[in-house]
């Protein structure tokens, strides 16, 4: 009996030893780590829209954000957008979910905290009152080449086969994908796990609206051409025989990865949710900006 | 029972008469799976290295509190933390090099032979003597992947280290996991070989 208290007891020391061991590295490590994913995102941003360290995005090029917000207003639900203003201060508009003007509130916040996703909602709460119940919803990047609209980014996390998948998605100006990118996925290596390559992501890449709303995969093999379009780093393609072959295949369904087909058809919905939530809404709120003469950036 | 080798012969020993793919036949589902090209075999090595040398030392300095009924679930907790640390402050300072790495350091937790070398050596040898086991079997493990890699690299894909040096694909069937078994008997083979020939001389 002893024998098993001294046991239990060296055992539970040595795990708690090793979670304060892990615990304290993940605290002095997690701002790093931080850091490194912002780093990283930006640099997927830039190269989305067509920007890499040899050919750098013109100062012309700004990056304006937008963050969606739910809001309990009474007993209904409105969307809420803090949006930044032409004069460098922040707003936050509420629009009903029929597409109707609630409120502008201007919000106090530097841009540097409104990347803190916690102060960012506190300055939010504080400025519409605490009482409304709040909650972030996602956030839109818009990028502006001399004032004019140039793409949208959007963020994005969707189920997959195995757990949820992040992605980042640009858009241009009449929706059409300029570029997916998968962030993280849990998803099996060598089957599912391929979303991330090439010759998947890419084939989304031209995509107009009307194609992309009505979407779906096919279980048919990958046509050689077509391929080598979607590769066309590895096989050394001109830009202009990509062009080529995108624009031939440019209505085609998205063709599943062999063994994948769930987490192929998951990438699939879940840009397909994207794309036509983001067009709608972002329709609703360009009325409501141009209604209510509120000047933003972009 | 302490060890009467010094430093020098714990590491070559690792690295020769104990060298942990050809002597030991440990942790054969990693060897066979990522030494496809000299790179990984290179980046799992150095992952295998840090831990093992780290997890000796923590075992060899605890070895007198860990009690013998629990010496395998400890040891993996020890392989564990330190995986999990390496993992973190790699993600944090060397981003890049976890861009490549990443995948390796996570799958290290299962090795058979970081839990062997502890159940063997560290939990009876003193800290220095395991430190430098540790380093021995680290490079040990590294440079037998880099010698698998590098057949199976240079007769799978033409290629050393990424560039193409014969210009064809000689035999594909190299890169694939179960070549990795002929590979490795292949290679043990060989080393037996030697050893014979070697005793044969210094016998004569």
């Amino acid at each position: 009996m002893k024998n098993i208290l001294t046991i239990i007891f060296r055992l539970t020391v040595a795990c708690l030893l090793a979670g304060l061991v892990m615990g304290a590295a993940f605290i002095a490590t997690s701002k790093a780590k931080k850091h490194n994913i912002h780093v990283n995102e930006q640099k997927v941003m830039l190269s989305l829209l067509g920007f890499s360290a040899k050919n750098p995005a013109p100062d012309s090029v700004a990056m304006h954000e937008v963050y969606r917000y739910l809001v309990g207003e009474g007993e209904e639900l409105a969307m809420g957008y803090l949006l930044p203003l032409q004069d460098g201060s922040f707003s936050f508009v509420t629009i009903d979910l029929a597409g109707g003007f609630v409120a502008q509130t201007p919000v106090t916040i530097s841009p540097e905290k409104a990347v803190e996703e916690g102060e960012r909602t506190q300055a939010v709460g504080a400025a519409i009152g605490a009482e409304k119940p709040l909650r972030y919803a996602d956030q839109t990047i818009v990028v502006t080449n001399d004032g004019k609209r140039m793409a949208y980014l959007l963020p994005g996390k969707f189920p997959g086969f195995k757990t949820f998948i992040g992605a980042m998605l640009a858009l241009d100006q009449d929706f059409s994908i300029r570029g997916l990118e998968i962030m993280e996925h849990e998803e099996d290596p060598g089957l599912g796990a391929e979303i991330d390559q090439d010759y998947f992501k890419n084939q989304f890449k031209g995509k107009p609206l009307e194609t992309v709303k009505k979407l779906e995969v096919k279980k048919t093999p990958l046509p050689e051409e077509y391929l080598k379009g979607l590769e066309a780093g590895k096989y050394g393609l001109g830009a202009d025989e990509v062009a080529r072959i995108q624009e031939q295949y440019q209505d085609d369904d998205i063709y599943a990865l062999t063994g994948a087909t769930i987490s192929s058809s998951a990438v699939t919905n879940g840009i397909k949710a994207m794309v036509k939530k983001f067009a709608y809404r972002v329709a609703i709120l360009d009325r409501v900006l141009a209604e209510q003469h509120i000047a933003t950036p972009f | 029972m302490a060890t009467d080798k010094t430093s020098l012969q714990l590491v070559v020993n690792g690295i020769l008469n104990e060298n942990p793919i050809f002597r030991l036949v440990l942790s054969m589902c990693p060897a066979v799976g990522i030494s496809t090209t000299v790179m990984n075999g290179f980046m799992l090595g150095i992952a295998v290295l840090f831990v093992q040398v780290f997890s000796s030392c923590t075992i060899s300095l605890f070895k007198n509190v860990i009690h013998p009924r629990i010496r395998i679930p400890t040891y993996t907790l020890t392989i564990a933390t330190w995986v999990t640390v390496i993992d973190m402050v790699l993600a944090a300072y060397l981003p890049e090099a976890y861009a490549k790495m990443g995948i390796f350091v996570k799958l290290i937790v299962a090795f058979a032979i970081i839990t062997m070398r502890l159940e063997m050596f560290a939990c009876k040898e003193s800290v220095n003597a395991s430190f430098w086991d540790g380093i021995g079997m680290g490079l040990g493990f590294m440079f037998g992947m880099m010698a698998l890699g590098f057949v199976r690299e240079l007769l799978g894909l033409g290629t050393v280290l990424g560039y193409d040096v014969l210009g064809f694909k000689p035999l594909l069937f190299f890169v694939l996991p179960f070549a990795g078994f002929f590979c490795v008997g292949l290679m043990m083979a060989f080393f037996n070989y030697v050893e014979i020939v070697y005793k044969r001389a210094k016998r004569a």
